[in-house]
């Protein structure tokens, strides 16, 4: 039973961002009567194939604007690929930049509510999990106020306390570790390590290779608009660090 | 049917549409001294002002045949009109106020423009309350046919989610569109009969009514709750027919530029 091992499958993908040379429809119309290209292809990356298992633990590290990213949001439906398939199996639950659903007038509670039915939460489910975001976010005394009057570390303890009290099956994380104080940090790599322990499937972007090396089992290396190279986090790293040098 | 199809996602999806409208009604107002008396005493001042401007300088009759002051005449219209002239000009923006949320978690799209326009029927809901104030005060007769107000309301937000549709994917994709929606708004208020009775138009022009969904709409309203009377069938059947063929047409547009919201907000 191959197929109920894999968590995710990447199948020739290809990704283009169309650019639109006019902005406006003052500039756009004119270049629509004279026959001007009205977009511009940019191509993220071209044919990527590639799978997850299930409780794999998956690093993703390129240099900046490599398409990092954008591998996080193909996954989590967020966009659609241009070419190719993109098979998911599981629950995907994004630790993508949190609280972009947070809205700082309303007060912690009723984000908490806000923010897990963003991520697919029933009420029910949240009010079951209300007690231990709380007090993983340890921010007891300040739940019902307005969260504009939280610092930002705060803000994304909270928002980060809401998205692990999601159950994933696939957990897509990008670059969001350096938040909070150290001690903070140290407990969300707990959580994270717990998650793994558990079968979570875990895609995770990070600029950090000791933080790849530490945390995955395996890695995926993308550059030059293509898949480099696949395979244990070591090897790959390793060979990531050899191209940045040259 | 993407209908259908749509229907079923938002369902499974409810929750986080209750939340969004809650977002909406609760985040507005929050800093305000008056706070959610603000949606009532908008359209109270308006209404104070153009029956002014309207009934007492430029002296616009009310419908012929009835002793319906000015000011119940004219909230009867404009008071349906703001709902759906808020709910377009909001909805246009709803997409690209929560582009955040867009280029990061998926969720079926169309709740952002539904949980606009449900906020925006409570906020009308609120203000109705000056009508039936009104209506009280004045002692203005209704009868069995004022529960016609039901499903012509039904109709107006058919037709109000169509166009929201249309108007907040092709605003992701071009800004332009909601300063021309605002401009199309003011234009077309001035074509449906909120301020003047429709039976004042010139026969010659009468046509531009029937095909202007919200005229029909309005006159309705009118009919129904202000004359007593039942509508007319035949008009409100185009309308109906109109306003589903845009809910159809719009939410068409609307999934088929979603694939590419995320890369172009």
């Amino acid at each position: 039973m191959e197929i109920n091992n894999i968590a995710i499958k990447f199948d020739e993908v290809t990704k283009d961002f169309s650019r639109n040379n006019q902005k406006t429809f003052k500039e756009f119309l004119p270049a629509l009567i004279y026959g001007e290209k009205t977009v511009d292809k940019f191509t993220v990356f071209s044919n990527v194939s590639f799978e997850i298992k299930k409780g794999e633990c998956v690093g993703v590290i390129g240099p900046n604007g490599s398409g990092k990213s954008t591998i996080l949001k193909l996954i989590a439906g967020v966009m659609s690929p241009s070419k190719g398939k993109i098979h998911v199996h599981g629950k995907v639950s994004p630790l993508i930049e949190l609280g972009a659903g947070m809205h700082p007038e309303l007060t912690g509670r009723e984000n908490v509510y806000l923010n897990g039915a963003i991520l697919g939460l029933s009420r029910r489910q949240i009010d079951d999990n209300f007690q231990s975001i709380l007090d993983f976010s340890e921010l007891t005394e300040f739940i019902d106020q307005p969260i504009k009057h939280y610092s930002s570390g705060m803000y994304m303890r909270l928002a980060f306390s809401i998205a692990i009290h999601v159950n994933p099956e696939i957990l897509i994380v990008d670059e969001i570790l350096a938040v909070g104080d150290t001690a903070f940090q140290a407990k969300c790599f707990s959580k994270m390590e717990e998650f793994k322990n558990s079968g979570v499937t875990i895609i995770f972007v990070s600029h950090s290779l000791p933080q790849v090396r530490a945390f995955c089992t395996s890695a995926i290396y993308i550059n030059h608009h293509a898949l480099q190279q696949i395979g244990d986090t070591a090897t790959v790293c390793q060979t990531y660090e050899n191209d940045q040098k040259q | 049917m993407s209908l259908l199809k749509e229907l079923h996602a938002v369902v499974k999806w409810r929750e986080l549409l209750w939340q969004m409208v809650g977002r909406e009604v609760k985040a507005r107002y929050k800093q305000s001294v008056l706070g959610y008396f603000w949606v009532i005493l908008n359209p109270l001042a308006q209404m104070l002002v153009m029956s002014f401007a309207f009934s007492v300088i430029m002296r616009i009759p009310t419908n012929a045949s009835s002793h319906i002051p000015y000011s119940v005449f004219l909230f009867v219209g404009l008071l349906p009109w703001t709902l759906f002239s808020n709910s377009l000009s909001f909805s246009c923006s709803s997409l690209v106020s929560s582009a955040s949320l867009i280029t990061k978690i998926y969720f079926p799209r169309t709740i952002l423009v539904l949980a606009t326009t449900i906020a925006k029927i409570i906020d009308f809901l609120f203000a109705l309350s000056i009508l039936v104030f009104y209506m009280i005060a004045y002692q203005i007769p209704i009868n069995v046919n004022i529960l016609w107000v039901i499903p012509i309301f039904i109709i107006q937000q058919i037709f109000t989610l169509g166009l929201s549709l249309f108007f907040a994917a092709a605003n992701l994709l071009y800004r332009d569109i909601q300063f021309l929606l605002n401009l199309v708004l003011m234009l077309w208020m001035y074509l449906t009969p909120i301020i003047y009775p429709a039976d004042i138009v010139p026969e010659r022009y009468k046509f531009l009514f029937q095909l202007n969904p919200m005229a029909v709409i309005i006159n309705a309203y009118r009919q129904t709750i202000l004359g007593g009377g039942e509508p007319n069938y035949l008009s409100l059947t185009i309308a109906l027919i109109l306003s589903i063929f845009t809910l159809l047409t719009g939410l068409a547009y609307f999934k088929s530029r979603e694939k590419i919201f995320a890369d172009n907000v």
